[in-house]
């Protein structure tokens, strides 16, 4: 009797995980916002145990049922009520974003600190409450199983990453977030006007409904189309990522790595969820062969371009609209119900965690390295490993698992993905991606090489001037992200069974 | 011998002294990362490599150490040709270790460089052991990146050597993942040990391209023609030590990858030619080029260039054929190639800057060890050619193989003088610790090859024979002729620049510039709001249009 009422308890805990999941962050946020000054710092931080154990729960509840956590908001089921669900890659992502924004926030703390006798400021209330609001945006998105819920999340998101880009409140930090703010509103405008053919053509927006119902006819493929667009312009996928650069290198390090790591990959992922959830396997072969196409040019075009750049932070950017590229090349691998599809989703999904994992580490590490030398010029990084060996180590352990090398999670993606594209033909997709990793050894070798070479004037340098120490408390919270990057290269059979919960290849169960 | 070998392959530890052998380096590398730990880099140096020369012999033939708890599983077994060359190369490490630790105090003592020796240690000892793909490319990139670190250690600043290595190190990594990512698709179950694939490959559908992969990507480590222009380079920039297990020792992970991965018992007659024609030329091309240089350190590697061309001529000759003797005589060859030119880069680093009295006393006995490349009778050579006979033959390759040995006896005594001429009158001598690894390489390249030989393959002691005695004498003594009548002509010769036609390859590097300021071009008009915008209509348009338009 006890027994049986305890478990009924668990099991109304477990379906509550979601909502909790959503709605803590944004009760967070508002109880920052009403009390202000050096309390918005305490409840983010206070929050972000809790944040990190509610994706955890998620996750290990969906790796240890093998099937997703769905959760029907006011007990009403779809068509009537709304449904938000996590899968295995939802999930997964809720726990990386979890993780990823407690690291930067911690790191912030040193930057976005209302010190003792010091007026609270614009950054300061704003980067935390920002903080949890992108927080909540991307639970939002990730668990999302409506067009709505999703449009939602994704507007929070937009407005929150945009004040993101210019809190320090420089003239050109200003102009990046408007050009990105416009962006992201023609994106934003562009997925309002195809979720509103789907719901006037189908007459509903839950995505296990539509994906029942929708057809390949004229409706749906405008529908569609506009609101791919929309997102690949918040995602920033070439020829769409004009705005990215200017506003991902010119915010804060923390900022940046929020904004690099997770922000982009929030509209990502909904890409994958209208076609390969969505869309019928028919519908998306073609429009799947175009994504992976614009992809590879990201690939190129963004790796030649960080290669042009002069400045670190701007070179960094341009290697997330490289690696931008990398998410798209999994479209035509992983659609139908071939053998090599559930590799390629599980490799896609991979591929997103360790990117973001190496890039927040990567964004953090060089400002560390902006911390010590006092500029971004690369021109200026020579005998940089000398006088600050910890961010030349985490830069190069993140820069391993973009470049796809072995033991990194970047590896293992880049492993099942040219698996999955050899196994299904599609050979210039594993060409590409070989192509792709020797180019961002090519720019990043341009920070690495002069760092290990030894210093030409160093010694009379540090003669005159105490050389300034990186942070410790920074340096060892980008390590961990940089490790988690690697170690993820090592990661037990578990996170694939996690992955591959919900993945299409399986076919979509209906939420009745 | 048949007793003590049974007695060892029934230790019952063997897995565990794999994890030993890998975990030791490991353990303290990580140690470099404490400032405290750090100041004993030179004892690390020393004492890293020990375990795996216990493994060795320990671990030979036992079972499988299999570590299972990640998603893709790591094998590590050590066969007979993986045993050999694990005990040679951790040899190899043990004494250029020593000399690393007396001869570079600085970078010894400062974490990085004994972090990136350390990491190559690793990668050097792993690639014997693996038996799956994943933890071999994983110890092939080991073996080949963080030496980076090793060969700009005390490097000039304007050198590029170190940027010609690692790209040419990444363009082999990435021949290899395609590689393998060919091989493990057309392997059932998509299992990924190395066995599973390789007895797979033969009926696969990307049976040429696979191979032609894994040569391409196995040849840049071992220097095949033309993927050779990192090496002159590397190992003149790199310190000394080094240069000696990266010549030595690191090149070894290029022949075991082709020993692994071919399908012997398979005829491949294309590929196996190819390999031929590439690696003949090479044995002599590198000896041509080699006799121009004027750095003692640059002939060395193009000695390097020569021998494993021989290496791979031989390979090829057992693809054609498929012998899979071919395979074990052209790991036993490298074996010894791996010992002969560590002492010898350690050679250079003893003689250079010795006085002229100790170099006359010291030069017999690196010249027992140069001429031990050539195939020197009672030395460790003669073995290392006798290996390689049987898969040769006696027709063409053979021949060749034979004047190959005249051409290096030729370069190696031009080697000898070269270095003779680094004497200097009033300099301190080198001490022991210096002088001690030299004679334990000098000492293991006649022994190993030669115990090997004998456990392994039971022959008779042949090296006494009469008929190989001559048979291996006389190239050498033709080569030594060609060279005192050749000697002013010698001198004479113009001095090539360092990795041949590498220097005329900075071409593409310009055409790559110009499609990079085009780019920065496009990305300024993609910058403006007509054009950012009408691309945003234009994808919705064109996602769209596939199915709207569609009949």
């Amino acid at each position: 009797m006890i027994a049986s009422t305890l478990s009924q308890l668990s099991m109304r805990a477990e379906d509550a995980l979601l909502p909790v999941a959503i709605a803590l962050p944004v009760g967070a946020m508002l109880l920052a916002l009403c009390l202000g000054g050096r309390w918005t710092e305490r409840i983010a931080v206070a929050f972000m145990p809790i944040g990190v154990s509610i994706a955890g729960a998620v996750a290990y509840v969906v790796w240890r049922d093998q099937r997703p956590l769905v959760y029907f908001i006011g007990g009403w089921a779809p068509p009537l009520g709304v449904a938000i669900r996590a899968d295995g890659v939802a999930a997964a992502m809720l726990l990386t974003s979890a993780l990823i924004a407690s690291a930067a926030g911690l790191f912030a703390c040193d930057v976005f600190r209302v010190k003792p006798g010091e007026k609270e400021n614009r950054a300061h209330l704003g980067f935390w409450t920002l903080l949890l609001a992108i927080w909540a945006a991307l639970n939002c998105v990730f668990v999302g199983w409506d067009l709505f819920s999703i449009y939602v999340g994704l507007e929070m998101l937009t407005f929150a990453a945009v004040p993101l880009v210019c809190l320090k409140g420089q003239k050109e930090t200003f102009v990046a977030a408007m050009r990105y703010l416009l962006f992201a509103l023609l994106g934003s405008v562009l997925y309002l006007l195809g979720a509103t053919l789907v719901y006037a053509a189908y007459g509903s927006l839950d995505i296990g409904i539509l994906a029942q119902k929708i057809q390949p006819e004229a409706a749906a493929w405008i529908a569609l189309g506009a609101m791919t667009a929309g997102l690949l312009a918040k995602t920033a996928l070439f020829p769409l990522h004009i705005w990215l650069p200017p506003a991902h290198a010119g915010a804060a390090p923390p900022a940046s790595a929020i904004l690099s790591a997770l922000v982009v990959k929030g509209s990502f992922f909904v890409v994958v969820r209208l076609w390969l959830t969505l869309a019928p396997v028919q519908m998306s072969e073609a429009p799947a062969e175009l994504l992976a196409i614009l992809g590879s040019v990201a690939i190129f075009a963004g790796s030649v371009l960080a290669l042009r750049q002069e400045r670190l932070k701007l070179m960094i950017a341009y290697s997330t609209v490289a690696q931008i590229g990398y998410l798209f090349l999994m479209f035509p691998l992983a659609i139908g119900q071939h053998p090599w599809a559930s590799a390629a989703w599980s490799g896609g999904a991979l591929q997103a965690i360790s990117h973001a994992f190496a890039k927040a580490a990567m964004f953090l590490s060089a400002g560390l390295i902006v911390d010590v030398v006092g500029h971004d010029r690369l021109s200026g990084l020579r005998g940089l490993g000398r006088l600050a060996p910890q961010p030349v180590l985490i830069f190069a352990l993140a820069g391993m698992s973009l470049m796809g090398l072995p033991p990194s999670g970047g590896f293992n993606a880049k492993w099942l993905l040219m698996s999955a594209s050899v196994q299904s033909g599609h050979w210039a997709l594993a060409l590409v991606m070989a192509v792709g990793g020797l180019l961002t050894a090519a720019y990043l070798y341009r920070v690495i090489a002069p760092a290990l070479a030894p210093a030409e004037n160093a010694p009379a340098e540090s003669a005159s001037t105490p050389t300034p120490k990186a942070s410790s408390r920074g340096a060892a919270l980008s390590l961990a992200l940089a490790l988690a990057a690697i170690l993820l290269g090592f990661a037990p059979p578990e996170l694939a069974s996690l992955l591959a919960v919900g993945a299409p290849a399986a076919t979509i169960e209906r939420i009745e | 011998m048949n007793d003590a070998a049974l007695a060892l392959s029934t230790f019952a530890y063997g897995p565990q002294t794999l994890a030993a052998a890998l975990g030791a380096p490991l353990v303290l590398m990580l140690a470099c990362a404490s400032a405290r730990l750090r100041r004993f880099g030179p004892a690390y140096l020393v004492v890293a490599p020990l375990f795996a020369l216990a493994a060795c012999v320990l671990a030979s033939d036992s079972g499988p150490l299999v570590l299972d708890q990640m998603i893709y599983p790591i094998v590590l077994v050590l066969d007979p040709p993986g045993a050999l060359l694990l005990g040679v190369t951790s040899l190899l490490w043990l004494a250029a270790g020593i000399f690393a630790a007396s001869s570079m105090r600085d970078e010894t003592e400062s974490g990085a460089f004994v972090a990136f020796w350390l990491a190559t240690l690793v990668g050097n000892i792993g690639v014997f052991m693996a038996a799956d793909v994943a933890s071999f490319y994983l110890f092939f990139a080991l073996v080949s990146l963080p030496a980076y670190g090793l060969i700009v250690a005390q490097a000039r600043m304007a050198d590029s050597a170190g940027g010609l290595y690692v790209s040419v190190a990444l363009l082999g990594e990435a021949f290899l993942i395609l590689a393998f990512a060919l091989l493990a698709s057309a392997t059932p179950d998509h299992s990924l040990l190395i066995s599973d694939g390789v007895d797979a490959l033969p009926a696969s559908p990307w049976r040429d391209a696979t191979i032609g992969l894994l040569i391409a990507g196995f040849g840049t480590k071992i220097g095949l023609l033309p993927l050779h222009v990192w090496m002159p380079s590397t190992y003149r920039a790199a310190p000394v030590a080094a240069a000696a297990v990266l010549s030595g020792g690191a090149v070894n992970a290029g022949v075991i990858g082709l020993v692994r991965f071919f399908p012997w018992g398979h005829a491949v007659p294309v590929w196996g030619e190819a390999l031929v024609v590439l690696g003949m030329s090479a044995a002599f091309y590198g000896v041509a080029i080699g006799l121009t240089q004027r750095n003692p350190k640059t002939m060395l590697a193009y000695s390097s260039i020569s021998q494993m061309g021989l290496v791979a001529a031989t390979l090829g000759a057992g693809l054609v054929a498929g012998n899979k003797g071919a395979a074990a005589g052209a790991a036993l060859y490298a074996a010894h190639h791996g010992l002969a030119k560590g002492g010898l880069f350690l050679a250079v680093g003893v003689l250079s800057g010795c006085g002229t009295l100790r170099m006359r006393r010291l030069t017999p006995f690196v010249g027992l060890l140069a001429l031990s490349l050539a195939g020197l009778p009672f030395s460790g050579g003669v073995i290392a050619k006798l290996a390689i006979k049987q898969p040769l033959g006696d027709g063409l390759l053979g021949a060749l193989s034979t004047l190959s040995a005249i051409a290096t006896t030729l370069l190696m005594l031009h080697f000898l003088r070269r270095v003779a001429a680094l004497a200097e009158p009033r300099v301190s001598n080198p001490g022991w610790a210096l002088i001690t690894p030299m004679f334990a390489m000098i000492a293991a390249s006649i022994m190993a090859p030669t115990a090997y030989y004998f456990a392994i393959e039971n022959h008779r002691l042949v090296s006494l024979d009469a008929a190989l005695f001559w048979e291996s004498l006389w190239p050498i003594l033709v080569g030594a002729l060609i060279a005192a009548a050749a000697r002013r002509w010698l001198e004479r010769l113009p001095a090539l620049p360092e990795g041949d036609v590498g220097a005329f390859a900075a071409r593409p590097f310009g055409l790559f510039a110009r499609g990079g300021a085009a780019a920065d071009r496009g990305e300024i008009i993609l910058r403006r709001w007509p054009v950012a915008a009408g691309a945003l209509m234009v994808v919705a348009i064109m996602i769209s249009g596939m199915g709207v338009l569609k009949p």
